[in-house]
């Protein structure tokens, strides 16, 4: 069992990384990239909000959902669980962490609209995950988006340094750039 | 005070809008979405068994009670009678449940062909036991009486190599549904004869 | 300076086209694209979803307390995306089936939460559904063109409804990697590049 566990963390970090070739996640990933702090606080975050909204929509969708006959309602369910657990979030950290809270700024409220959060509630659910492949999974995809992100910032901080037609500055660069970065994922399709 | 009244009252009101209009849709939609699901997912699992069948299997079915569980037959036209039935069994697997449909003849109590229509089972390996016709086709011609097993266990069935647990399932599944088949026999018949008129 | 009400719908076509011109709603723009009938199929979905919550919300803007609005926004935004999700399930499984994971996810789409907050939040009904309509078409014509140029060079063929058909003799070698993720995100980074051009003109 714990080699299939191990496999699955392997494969949401690096072959299925849930930004670069599941692209979920992309709003905030261009967004948050331009510098390290950000995009570092950012990965942190979302490593954080979704092992936990992981959790609980797997719980949501175990005890209420389906007893009740209500998966048609799971997307509502799980974004208003997700909206939430921000809003938990961001209160618990103004008044326990206040200099994270800060760092963090006007990210954590985003985290809401992230799609890769709510995608991978969502995939949890599809694949059928028990508890232990769920928080795998959870814990995996997330920090695969923030390892895509911090690696995304390195890159785009030496971009910046770099004479860039004008047309293509900023975002348009950005999504050149991650392309590349996408196909050096790519390679690792073959391992598993 | 009257500020957190006024959020609860409006937020529930939208809630219930939302629901009660959901609901509603739900109600609607319900009997098309199954239609749906039974064309696109069980479908081609059930017209594989019954390739040779000459009528729509689909179109053709029957649904029995079994307890508290309402169990849905598919019949088939073999050889110009009414006399193959194909039902839905499920088998443990590796990752998760793996589904089955699995045509019996009635006429001969034996195993007409399976087929897998769901599963989560490594690529490559367990998920062999859909992608490799051969792995299936075993199981053709097993009477119901059985055993449906793999030679581990002292069966006939050759398990899928690097799959045990995956063969294993399914050859479970079959099993099961062969006791649901004995158990609902009497009833199966008697839905055929139906059928026949 | 005020918009005219035909100027409201324009808009959404050109000038604040998603995701080009609004950077906003790309997620799905990269998963989508691979083959033309998935992009307008995703497209009309976000139409649907950004009209009907644009005018609900622009409707009950003067009731909804500030201080739960992105929850009430949220509400009713995932309310029309399940609106969609059955409605395909019931008449089009097929494309409900390719779709997938992504209609669920419209509802963390930023163009409904974005317009929901920016637009209908302050403006009225009409306003808000031709604001809807125009930026949902918009997004539905660039999805398409994106899918276009993708299917095309990557596979030789388009599908337009259910079947592809197949455009190039079998002496064409399609540029498959444009199919692929990797491909995805370079082609939207050079049609952006490529708009930027367009647009400074």
């Amino acid at each position: 069992m714990f080699g299939d566990l191990a496999v699955l963390f392997f494969s949401c970090v690096l072959i299925n990384n849930i930004l670069l070739i599941q692209y979920l996640g992309n709003c905030p990933f261009l967004g948050t990239s331009k510098k390290m702090e950000t995009a570092t606080g950012m990965a942190m975050a979302v490593v954080f909000v979704l092992v936990l909204a992981g959790i609980i929509t797997w719980l949501v969708e175990l005890y209420v959902l389906v007893p009740f006959n209500l998966k048609y309602l799971r997307t509502m369910a799980f974004i208003l669980v997700i909206a939430a657990l921000v809003q938990f979030v961001e209160m618990f950290l103004k008044k326990s962490i206040p200099a994270l809270y800060t760092g963090l700024g006007i990210y954590l409220p985003l985290i809401t609209t992230n799609c890769a959060v709510l995608g991978v509630c969502l995939l949890n659910i599809q694949e059928e995950y028990n508890f232990f492949q769920m928080l795998i999974s959870s814990f995996a995809y997330s920090a695969g988006f923030g390892l895509a992100l911090v690696l995304f910032a390195g890159v785009r901080e030496r971009i910046l340094l770099a004479r860039t037609p004008k047309p293509f500055q900023d975002t348009a660069i950005g999504l050149v750039t991650a392309g590349m970065l996408s196909l050096t994922f790519f390679a690792f399709k073959g391992w598993v | 005070m009257r500020e957190i009244i006024y959020m609860v009252v409006v937020l529930t009101g939208i809630s219930l809008a939302s629901g009660g209009l959901l609901a509603a849709l739900r109600e609607g939609t319900q009997e098309r979405i199954d239609q749906q699901v039974l064309e696109f997912v069980k479908g081609p699992s059930v017209r594989a068994v019954f390739k040779d069948a000459a009528n729509d299997p689909i179109a053709t079915r029957f649904q029995l009670k079994d307890g508290p569980t309402v169990r849905t037959f598919f019949v088939g036209e073999i050889e110009g009678a009414f006399r193959g039935v194909a039902l839905e069994a499920a088998g443990k697997g590796y990752k998760g449940e793996i589904g089955l449909v699995v045509a019996i003849d009635t006429q001969t109590g034996n195993v007409i062909g399976i087929n897998v229509t769901t599963h989560s089972e490594t690529p490559g390996l367990g998920a062999k036991a859909k992608t490799d016709p051969a792995f299936a086709a075993q199981f053709n011609g097993v009477p119901v009486s059985g055993p449906a097993k793999v030679t581990k266990d002292g069966g006939s069935i050759n398990a899928i190599s690097g799959a045990t647990i995956t063969s294993r399932a399914v050859a479970g599944g079959v099993s099961n549904a062969f006791t649901v088949y004995e158990r609902l026999k009497p009833q199966i018949e008697q839905k055929l004869k139906e059928i026949r008129k | 300076m005020a918009k005219t009400l035909v100027q409201e719908f324009t808009k959404g076509l050109w000038a604040e086209i998603p995701p080009f011109r609004l950077v906003l709603g790309l997620c799905p723009t990269l998963a989508i694209t691979n083959t033309l009938e998935n992009a307008y199929g995703m497209g009309i979905a976000v139409t649907f979803v950004l009209t009907f919550s644009n005018v609900l919300i622009s409707a009950l803007r003067k009731i909804i307390p500030p201080k739960v609005r992105i929850v009430a926004f949220i509400v009713v935004i995932a309310t029309f995306v399940i609106v969609v999700e059955l409605v395909m399930q019931a008449y089009t499984y097929a494309l409900f089936l390719k779709l997938g994971i992504f209609i669920p996810l419209i509802v963390v789409n930023c163009i409904p939460m974005g317009r929901a907050e920016a637009f209908a939040a302050k403006n009225g009904m009409v306003r808000s559904a031709l604001d809807g309509l125009g930026l949902g078409l918009g997004y539905t014509i660039a999805l398409s063109v994106l899918a276009t140029f993708r299917q095309i060079i990557a596979t030789g063929a388009l599908t337009v409804y259910e079947t592809p058909i197949t455009l190039f003799g079998p002496a064409f070698e399609p540029f498959r990697f444009l199919v692929e993720a990797p491909g995805a995100f370079i082609c939207l980074g050079l049609m952006l590049g490529l708009m930027n051009i367009l647009g400074k003109k």
